[in-house]
Protein backbone atom coordinates (compact mmCIF):
# COMPACT_ATOMS: atom_id res chain seq x y z
CA UNK A 1 0.00 0.00 0.00
CA UNK A 2 1.45 3.67 -1.02
CA UNK A 3 2.53 5.74 1.30
CA UNK A 4 1.02 9.14 0.85
CA UNK A 5 2.61 12.27 3.34
CA UNK A 6 -0.75 14.71 4.25
CA UNK A 7 -1.86 17.39 7.10
CA UNK A 8 -2.23 15.73 10.53
CA UNK A 9 -5.80 15.98 11.23
CA UNK A 10 -7.96 14.27 14.10
CA UNK A 11 -8.56 11.38 12.49
CA UNK A 12 -4.97 9.98 12.66
CA UNK A 13 -4.28 10.96 16.18
CA UNK A 14 -5.29 7.07 16.81
CA UNK A 15 -3.19 5.94 14.44
CA UNK A 16 -0.84 8.69 15.66
CA UNK A 17 -0.76 7.31 19.25
CA UNK A 18 -0.22 3.27 17.49
CA UNK A 19 2.99 4.46 15.84
CA UNK A 20 4.32 6.61 19.09
CA UNK A 21 3.21 3.09 21.08
CA UNK A 22 5.66 1.05 18.63
CA UNK A 23 8.44 3.34 18.63
CA UNK A 24 8.65 3.30 22.47
CA UNK A 25 8.21 -0.22 22.75
CA UNK A 26 10.89 -0.98 20.43
CA UNK A 27 13.42 1.85 21.39
CA UNK A 28 12.13 2.68 25.23
CA UNK A 29 13.19 6.50 24.33
CA UNK A 30 10.74 9.06 25.30
CA UNK A 31 12.06 11.15 23.60
CA UNK A 32 10.63 9.49 20.18
CA UNK A 33 7.36 10.34 20.38
CA UNK A 34 4.97 13.17 17.94
CA UNK A 35 2.72 15.27 19.27
CA UNK A 36 -0.66 13.14 20.28
CA UNK A 37 -2.97 15.95 18.91
CA UNK A 38 -3.36 17.09 15.37
CA UNK A 39 -4.22 20.93 16.23
CA UNK A 40 -0.36 21.76 17.87
CA UNK A 41 -0.84 22.70 21.56
CA UNK A 42 1.93 25.46 20.71
CA UNK A 43 1.62 27.94 18.28
CA UNK A 44 -1.60 26.70 16.67
CA UNK A 45 -2.24 27.93 12.75
CA UNK A 46 -4.33 30.91 13.50
CA UNK A 47 -4.77 33.77 10.65
CA UNK A 48 -2.74 36.72 10.80
CA UNK A 49 -0.33 35.36 13.42
CA UNK A 50 3.71 35.84 11.92
CA UNK A 51 5.12 32.07 13.92
CA UNK A 52 2.84 28.90 14.07
CA UNK A 53 3.25 25.27 13.71
CA UNK A 54 2.00 22.48 11.19
CA UNK A 55 1.97 18.64 11.74
CA UNK A 56 2.39 16.22 8.98
CA UNK A 57 1.93 12.27 8.68
CA UNK A 58 2.73 9.45 6.61
CA UNK A 59 0.05 7.55 6.24
CA UNK A 60 -0.13 3.91 4.99
CA UNK A 61 -3.57 2.42 4.67
CA UNK A 62 -4.91 3.07 8.64
CA UNK A 63 -1.47 3.05 10.13
CA UNK A 64 0.89 6.19 10.30
CA UNK A 65 5.04 5.29 9.91
CA UNK A 66 6.39 8.76 9.86
CA UNK A 67 5.78 12.33 10.83
CA UNK A 68 7.12 15.86 11.07
CA UNK A 69 6.33 19.26 11.73
CA UNK A 70 6.90 22.39 10.40
CA UNK A 71 7.09 25.84 12.41
CA UNK A 72 6.72 28.25 10.04
CA UNK A 73 8.09 32.07 10.65
CA UNK A 74 9.36 35.02 9.40
CA UNK A 75 13.24 35.51 9.57
CA UNK A 76 15.25 38.40 8.70
CA UNK A 77 18.31 38.12 6.03
CA UNK A 78 20.66 40.90 6.06
CA UNK A 79 20.70 42.82 2.81
CA UNK A 80 17.67 40.97 1.52
CA UNK A 81 14.69 41.27 3.42
CA UNK A 82 11.93 39.36 5.17
CA UNK A 83 11.43 35.96 3.98
CA UNK A 84 8.90 32.95 5.26
CA UNK A 85 10.79 30.21 6.16
CA UNK A 86 10.10 26.92 8.10
CA UNK A 87 11.93 25.24 11.22
CA UNK A 88 11.69 21.20 10.19
CA UNK A 89 11.16 19.41 13.71
CA UNK A 90 10.01 16.31 15.39
CA UNK A 91 10.81 14.26 12.58
CA UNK A 92 10.14 10.47 13.20
CA UNK A 93 10.02 7.41 11.16
CA UNK A 94 8.96 4.10 11.14
CA UNK A 95 12.85 3.56 9.79
CA UNK A 96 13.88 4.05 13.21
CA UNK A 97 12.63 0.40 14.06
CA UNK A 98 11.57 -1.51 10.98
CA UNK A 99 13.93 -1.69 8.01
CA UNK A 100 11.02 -2.22 5.56
CA UNK A 101 10.39 1.25 6.08
CA UNK A 102 13.75 2.85 5.26
CA UNK A 103 12.41 5.61 2.60
CA UNK A 104 10.18 7.01 4.69
CA UNK A 105 12.93 9.43 6.41
CA UNK A 106 13.89 10.20 3.22
CA UNK A 107 10.22 11.07 2.19
CA UNK A 108 9.39 13.02 4.86
CA UNK A 109 12.45 15.34 4.25
CA UNK A 110 11.87 15.91 0.40
CA UNK A 111 8.25 16.61 1.27
CA UNK A 112 9.02 19.38 3.26
CA UNK A 113 11.23 20.83 1.25
CA UNK A 114 8.55 20.84 -1.53
CA UNK A 115 6.05 22.95 1.45
CA UNK A 116 9.23 24.95 2.24
CA UNK A 117 12.40 25.20 0.34
CA UNK A 118 13.24 27.91 2.96
CA UNK A 119 13.99 24.95 5.54
CA UNK A 120 16.66 24.71 8.49
CA UNK A 121 16.86 22.19 11.09
CA UNK A 122 18.65 22.47 14.25
CA UNK A 123 19.83 20.47 17.38
CA UNK A 124 19.90 16.74 16.29
CA UNK A 125 22.67 15.76 18.78
CA UNK A 126 25.49 16.25 16.69
CA UNK A 127 26.87 15.96 13.01
CA UNK A 128 27.30 12.22 13.13
CA UNK A 129 23.63 11.66 13.58
CA UNK A 130 21.76 10.17 10.78
CA UNK A 131 19.29 12.74 10.26
CA UNK A 132 22.40 15.23 10.23
CA UNK A 133 24.19 12.92 7.41
CA UNK A 134 20.68 13.19 5.47
CA UNK A 135 20.16 16.52 5.58
CA UNK A 136 24.14 16.73 4.54
CA UNK A 137 23.47 14.77 1.34
CA UNK A 138 20.69 16.36 0.57
CA UNK A 139 22.74 19.63 0.01
CA UNK A 140 22.41 21.22 3.89
CA UNK A 141 24.84 23.34 5.13
CA UNK A 142 25.53 22.02 8.59
CA UNK A 143 27.05 24.32 11.33
CA UNK A 144 27.88 23.70 14.70
CA UNK A 145 26.60 26.20 16.94
CA UNK A 146 28.56 27.02 20.17
CA UNK A 147 27.93 26.14 23.53
CA UNK A 148 28.34 28.10 26.68
CA UNK A 149 28.11 27.64 30.23
CA UNK A 150 29.18 28.84 33.56
CA UNK A 151 29.92 26.75 37.07
CA UNK A 152 27.25 28.52 39.70
CA UNK A 153 28.16 25.42 42.10
CA UNK A 154 31.85 23.97 41.21
CA UNK A 155 31.33 20.56 43.95
CA UNK A 156 27.92 19.90 42.60
CA UNK A 157 28.99 20.12 39.02
CA UNK A 158 32.14 18.32 39.68
CA UNK A 159 29.80 15.30 40.77
CA UNK A 160 26.64 15.28 38.94
CA UNK A 161 27.80 16.60 35.47
CA UNK A 162 27.33 12.96 34.27
CA UNK A 163 28.58 13.61 30.86
CA UNK A 164 32.15 14.26 31.81
CA UNK A 165 31.73 11.28 34.08
CA UNK A 166 32.18 8.45 30.96
CA UNK A 167 35.78 6.86 32.14
CA UNK A 168 36.08 5.90 36.37
CA UNK A 169 39.86 7.99 35.92
CA UNK A 170 37.74 11.30 35.04
CA UNK A 171 35.14 10.06 37.95
CA UNK A 172 37.14 9.68 40.65
CA UNK A 173 39.31 13.20 39.19
CA UNK A 174 35.93 15.06 39.68
CA UNK A 175 35.27 13.63 42.81
CA UNK A 176 38.62 14.44 43.92
CA UNK A 177 38.29 17.49 43.15
CA UNK A 178 35.27 18.20 44.12
CA UNK A 179 36.01 16.54 47.69
CA UNK A 180 39.38 19.15 48.14
CA UNK A 181 37.84 22.22 47.11
CA UNK A 182 40.81 22.06 43.57
CA UNK A 183 38.02 21.91 41.52
CA UNK A 184 36.23 24.73 43.01
CA UNK A 185 39.16 26.95 42.52
CA UNK A 186 40.24 25.90 39.30
CA UNK A 187 36.38 26.60 38.12
CA UNK A 188 36.09 29.99 39.90
CA UNK A 189 39.56 30.93 39.00
CA UNK A 190 38.69 30.54 35.18
CA UNK A 191 35.63 32.15 34.95
CA UNK A 192 36.57 35.14 37.15
CA UNK A 193 39.54 35.24 34.94
CA UNK A 194 37.62 35.37 31.88
CA UNK A 195 34.88 37.71 33.71
CA UNK A 196 37.50 40.75 34.52
CA UNK A 197 37.40 41.54 30.87
CA UNK A 198 34.00 41.94 30.94
CA UNK A 199 32.25 45.72 30.02
CA UNK A 200 30.70 48.17 32.65
CA UNK A 201 28.71 47.07 34.08
CA UNK A 202 26.21 50.45 34.02
CA UNK A 203 22.88 48.84 33.05
CA UNK A 204 19.63 47.74 34.88
CA UNK A 205 17.19 44.94 34.30
CA UNK A 206 13.64 44.55 35.26
CA UNK A 207 11.38 41.68 34.50
CA UNK A 208 8.92 42.21 32.46
CA UNK A 209 5.35 40.76 31.98
CA UNK A 210 5.27 41.37 28.26
CA UNK A 211 7.20 42.78 24.84
CA UNK A 212 5.49 46.07 23.85
CA UNK A 213 6.63 48.77 21.64
CA UNK A 214 10.38 49.08 23.05
CA UNK A 215 11.28 45.61 21.59
CA UNK A 216 10.43 46.84 18.17
CA UNK A 217 12.84 49.44 18.46
CA UNK A 218 15.61 47.42 19.35
CA UNK A 219 14.67 44.84 16.38
CA UNK A 220 14.92 47.50 14.35
CA UNK A 221 18.33 49.08 15.80
CA UNK A 222 19.98 45.80 16.26
CA UNK A 223 18.95 43.98 12.75
CA UNK A 224 21.49 44.45 10.88
CA UNK A 225 24.06 43.03 12.99
CA UNK A 226 23.26 39.72 12.42
CA UNK A 227 23.28 37.66 8.57
CA UNK A 228 20.36 35.71 9.47
CA UNK A 229 17.81 36.12 12.29
CA UNK A 230 14.16 34.84 13.17
CA UNK A 231 12.25 37.93 13.72
CA UNK A 232 12.15 39.08 17.23
CA UNK A 233 9.34 41.95 16.94
CA UNK A 234 7.23 42.77 19.48
CA UNK A 235 4.44 40.68 17.74
CA UNK A 236 6.50 37.54 17.49
CA UNK A 237 7.85 38.12 21.03
CA UNK A 238 4.63 38.31 22.76
CA UNK A 239 3.45 34.71 21.01
CA UNK A 240 6.55 33.10 21.85
CA UNK A 241 6.73 34.16 25.65
CA UNK A 242 3.62 34.58 26.33
CA UNK A 243 2.78 36.94 29.13
CA UNK A 244 1.15 34.40 31.69
CA UNK A 245 3.94 31.99 31.15
CA UNK A 246 5.67 31.81 33.99
CA UNK A 247 8.46 29.09 33.48
CA UNK A 248 10.31 31.83 31.47
CA UNK A 249 11.65 35.39 33.41
CA UNK A 250 11.29 38.22 30.23
CA UNK A 251 14.27 41.06 31.17
CA UNK A 252 14.79 44.00 29.49
CA UNK A 253 18.00 45.66 29.95
CA UNK A 254 18.31 49.42 30.25
CA UNK A 255 21.10 52.35 30.78
CA UNK A 256 20.03 55.72 31.52
CA UNK A 257 16.60 55.15 31.50
CA UNK A 258 16.65 53.41 27.97
CA UNK A 259 16.19 50.02 26.77
CA UNK A 260 19.60 48.51 25.31
CA UNK A 261 18.36 44.90 24.90
CA UNK A 262 16.47 42.25 26.38
CA UNK A 263 16.99 38.44 27.53
CA UNK A 264 14.71 35.50 28.48
CA UNK A 265 16.03 33.20 31.19
CA UNK A 266 14.45 30.07 32.74
CA UNK A 267 14.94 26.34 34.71
CA UNK A 268 15.63 23.29 31.92
CA UNK A 269 13.93 20.49 32.68
CA UNK A 270 15.71 17.71 34.17
CA UNK A 271 18.40 16.01 32.27
CA UNK A 272 20.14 12.88 32.79
CA UNK A 273 22.79 13.92 31.33
CA UNK A 274 23.24 17.01 34.08
CA UNK A 275 22.52 14.37 36.71
CA UNK A 276 20.60 15.70 40.22
CA UNK A 277 21.76 19.50 39.01
CA UNK A 278 19.40 22.30 38.72
CA UNK A 279 20.17 24.00 35.05
CA UNK A 280 19.39 27.40 34.01
CA UNK A 281 19.38 28.31 30.48
CA UNK A 282 19.88 31.81 28.56
CA UNK A 283 16.70 30.95 26.33
CA UNK A 284 16.88 34.07 24.21
CA UNK A 285 17.94 37.37 23.58
CA UNK A 286 18.58 40.21 21.68
CA UNK A 287 20.33 43.73 21.78
CA UNK A 288 23.14 45.76 19.68
CA UNK A 289 26.76 43.35 20.07
CA UNK A 290 28.22 46.69 22.06
CA UNK A 291 25.53 45.96 24.44
CA UNK A 292 25.78 41.51 24.26
CA UNK A 293 27.87 41.14 27.61
CA UNK A 294 25.20 43.74 29.62
CA UNK A 295 22.34 41.69 28.38
CA UNK A 296 24.36 38.43 29.44
CA UNK A 297 25.07 39.70 32.57
CA UNK A 298 21.85 41.20 33.43
CA UNK A 299 20.63 37.11 32.40
CA UNK A 300 23.31 35.76 34.45
CA UNK A 301 22.07 37.48 37.48
CA UNK A 302 18.14 36.65 36.88
CA UNK A 303 18.72 32.88 36.80
CA UNK A 304 21.69 32.48 39.79
CA UNK A 305 18.13 34.27 41.54
CA UNK A 306 17.00 30.81 40.52
CA UNK A 307 19.85 29.02 42.58
CA UNK A 308 20.99 26.70 39.66
CA UNK A 309 23.73 25.26 39.53
CA UNK A 310 24.71 25.66 35.93
CA UNK A 311 23.73 27.80 33.44
CA UNK A 312 23.94 26.73 29.84
CA UNK A 313 23.48 28.35 26.38
CA UNK A 314 24.40 28.31 22.62
CA UNK A 315 24.79 31.30 20.27
CA UNK A 316 25.65 31.44 16.72
CA UNK A 317 26.72 34.49 16.47
CA UNK A 318 30.57 35.39 17.60
CA UNK A 319 30.08 38.70 19.42
CA UNK A 320 27.41 37.24 21.34
CA UNK A 321 29.95 34.41 22.24
CA UNK A 322 32.67 37.02 22.97
CA UNK A 323 29.75 38.60 25.45
CA UNK A 324 29.05 34.75 27.08
CA UNK A 325 32.83 34.85 27.46
CA UNK A 326 32.99 37.96 28.96
CA UNK A 327 30.79 37.35 31.49
CA UNK A 328 32.47 34.63 32.78
CA UNK A 329 31.22 31.47 30.66
CA UNK A 330 33.01 28.65 29.46
CA UNK A 331 32.89 27.42 25.91
CA UNK A 332 32.34 23.21 25.95
CA UNK A 333 31.98 20.62 23.07
CA UNK A 334 28.88 21.41 21.00
CA UNK A 335 26.26 19.12 19.29
CA UNK A 336 23.63 21.84 18.72
CA UNK A 337 23.61 22.19 15.06
CA UNK A 338 22.14 24.36 12.43
CA UNK A 339 21.55 23.10 9.07
CA UNK A 340 20.18 25.28 6.40
CA UNK A 341 18.90 23.85 3.04
CA UNK A 342 20.46 24.59 -0.39
CA UNK A 343 17.90 27.71 -0.90
CA UNK A 344 18.22 28.97 2.61
CA UNK A 345 22.23 28.52 2.04
CA UNK A 346 21.62 30.48 -1.36
CA UNK A 347 20.38 33.43 1.08
CA UNK A 348 23.51 33.64 2.72
CA UNK A 349 25.85 33.14 0.63
CA UNK A 350 28.96 33.77 0.85
CA UNK A 351 28.03 31.74 3.87
CA UNK A 352 32.03 32.17 4.96
CA UNK A 353 31.09 35.62 5.73
CA UNK A 354 27.88 35.41 7.25
CA UNK A 355 28.52 32.10 9.28
CA UNK A 356 29.71 33.90 12.39
CA UNK A 357 26.73 36.74 12.17
CA UNK A 358 23.39 34.35 12.81
CA UNK A 359 21.85 35.25 15.55
CA UNK A 360 20.29 31.62 16.73
CA UNK A 361 19.45 30.85 20.39
CA UNK A 362 18.01 27.86 22.31
CA UNK A 363 14.54 29.72 21.75
CA UNK A 364 14.96 29.27 17.86
CA UNK A 365 13.87 25.89 16.43
CA UNK A 366 11.79 23.56 18.40
CA UNK A 367 13.34 25.13 21.47
CA UNK A 368 10.01 26.73 22.70
CA UNK A 369 8.11 26.29 24.99
CA UNK A 370 10.17 23.98 26.92
CA UNK A 371 13.05 22.47 24.97
CA UNK A 372 15.60 24.90 25.79
CA UNK B 1 26.52 -3.07 -18.30
CA UNK B 2 23.01 -3.50 -17.82
CA UNK B 3 21.13 -1.15 -15.28
CA UNK B 4 20.99 -3.86 -12.65
CA UNK B 5 24.81 -4.01 -12.60
CA UNK B 6 24.83 -0.41 -12.20
CA UNK B 7 22.27 -0.27 -9.91
CA UNK B 8 24.17 -3.28 -7.87
CA UNK B 9 27.72 -1.08 -8.49
CA UNK B 10 26.21 2.13 -7.05
CA UNK B 11 24.81 0.15 -3.71
CA UNK B 12 27.74 -2.00 -3.74
CA UNK B 13 29.87 1.48 -3.15
CA UNK B 14 27.24 2.97 -0.24
CA UNK B 15 26.59 -0.41 1.49
CA UNK B 16 30.23 -0.78 1.36
CA UNK B 17 29.80 -4.57 0.17
CA UNK B 18 30.72 -6.59 -3.01
CA UNK B 19 28.50 -7.53 -5.67
CA UNK B 20 28.35 -11.06 -5.11
CA UNK B 21 26.22 -10.12 -1.93
CA UNK B 22 23.74 -8.27 -3.60
CA UNK B 23 21.21 -9.85 -5.57
CA UNK B 24 17.68 -8.34 -6.72
CA UNK B 25 16.30 -9.68 -3.83
CA UNK B 26 18.37 -7.44 -1.52
CA UNK B 27 16.62 -5.00 0.66
CA UNK B 28 17.10 -3.48 3.87
CA UNK B 29 16.37 -6.40 5.34
CA UNK B 30 19.16 -8.26 4.55
CA UNK B 31 21.72 -5.82 4.26
CA UNK B 32 23.42 -4.43 7.21
CA UNK B 33 24.07 -1.24 6.04
CA UNK B 34 21.17 -0.20 4.16
CA UNK B 35 19.77 1.82 6.46
CA UNK B 36 17.35 5.08 6.14
CA UNK B 37 20.38 7.35 5.55
CA UNK B 38 21.98 4.89 3.00
CA UNK B 39 18.26 5.02 1.50
CA UNK B 40 18.59 8.67 0.51
CA UNK B 41 22.01 7.97 -0.70
CA UNK B 42 20.56 5.41 -2.78
CA UNK B 43 18.11 7.65 -4.32
CA UNK B 44 20.72 10.37 -4.69
CA UNK B 45 22.92 8.03 -6.50
CA UNK B 46 20.30 6.58 -8.97
CA UNK B 47 19.44 9.97 -9.89
CA UNK B 48 22.87 11.32 -10.40
CA UNK B 49 23.78 8.20 -12.55
CA UNK B 50 20.94 7.98 -14.87
CA UNK B 51 20.30 11.37 -15.17
CA UNK B 52 16.74 11.47 -13.30
CA UNK B 53 14.19 12.76 -10.63
CA UNK B 54 12.45 10.32 -8.38
CA UNK B 55 9.08 11.17 -7.12
CA UNK B 56 8.26 10.27 -3.62
CA UNK B 57 6.10 6.85 -4.81
CA UNK B 58 9.06 5.90 -6.47
CA UNK B 59 11.18 6.43 -3.73
CA UNK B 60 8.38 4.65 -1.01
CA UNK B 61 8.61 1.54 -3.59
CA UNK B 62 12.55 0.99 -3.54
CA UNK B 63 12.21 -1.62 -1.02
CA UNK B 64 14.51 -3.80 -2.87
CA UNK B 65 17.76 -4.07 -5.86
CA UNK B 66 15.42 -5.51 -8.14
CA UNK B 67 12.50 -2.61 -7.30
CA UNK B 68 15.07 0.00 -7.82
CA UNK B 69 15.93 -1.87 -11.19
CA UNK B 70 12.63 -1.91 -12.15
CA UNK B 71 11.75 2.11 -11.72
CA UNK B 72 15.22 3.24 -13.39
CA UNK B 73 14.30 1.06 -15.96
CA UNK B 74 10.59 2.26 -16.35
CA UNK B 75 12.00 5.54 -16.20
CA UNK B 76 14.44 5.49 -18.91
CA UNK B 77 12.04 3.83 -21.51
CA UNK B 78 9.44 6.74 -21.00
CA UNK B 79 12.51 9.34 -21.24
CA UNK B 80 12.76 11.65 -24.12
CA UNK B 81 15.77 10.51 -26.45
Amino acid sequence: MPITIQPYLPEHERAVAEFNQRLKTATNDPSLVFPRYAVPRWLPPTSGQPVWNELFVAVEGSSVRGAYGLKQEQIFVRGKGIYTAACYHHSLAEGIIDRAYASVGVLLVRDALVRQPLLYVLGMGGMDRPIAKMLKALGFSLTVLPFYFRVVYPAKFLREMQALRDQPWRAWLMDFAALTGTGWLGIKTIQAAKALRTLRGDFSAEEVAEFSDWANDLWSEARDSVSLAAVRDAKTLRLLYTSGDTALTRLRVSRNGKPIGWAVVGERRKDSKFGEMRVGSIVDCWALPVNAAAVIRAATRAIEKRNVDLIVSNHGHHLWGRAFEAGGYLGGPSTFVLAMSPKLTELLQPLEKTRDFIHITRADGDGLPRNF
Amino acid sequence: MTVFDQVRTLACDLFATSADKLSSSSSPETVEAWDSVQHLNLVLAVEEKFHLQLSPEEIEQMKTIGDVVKIVEGKLQTAPS
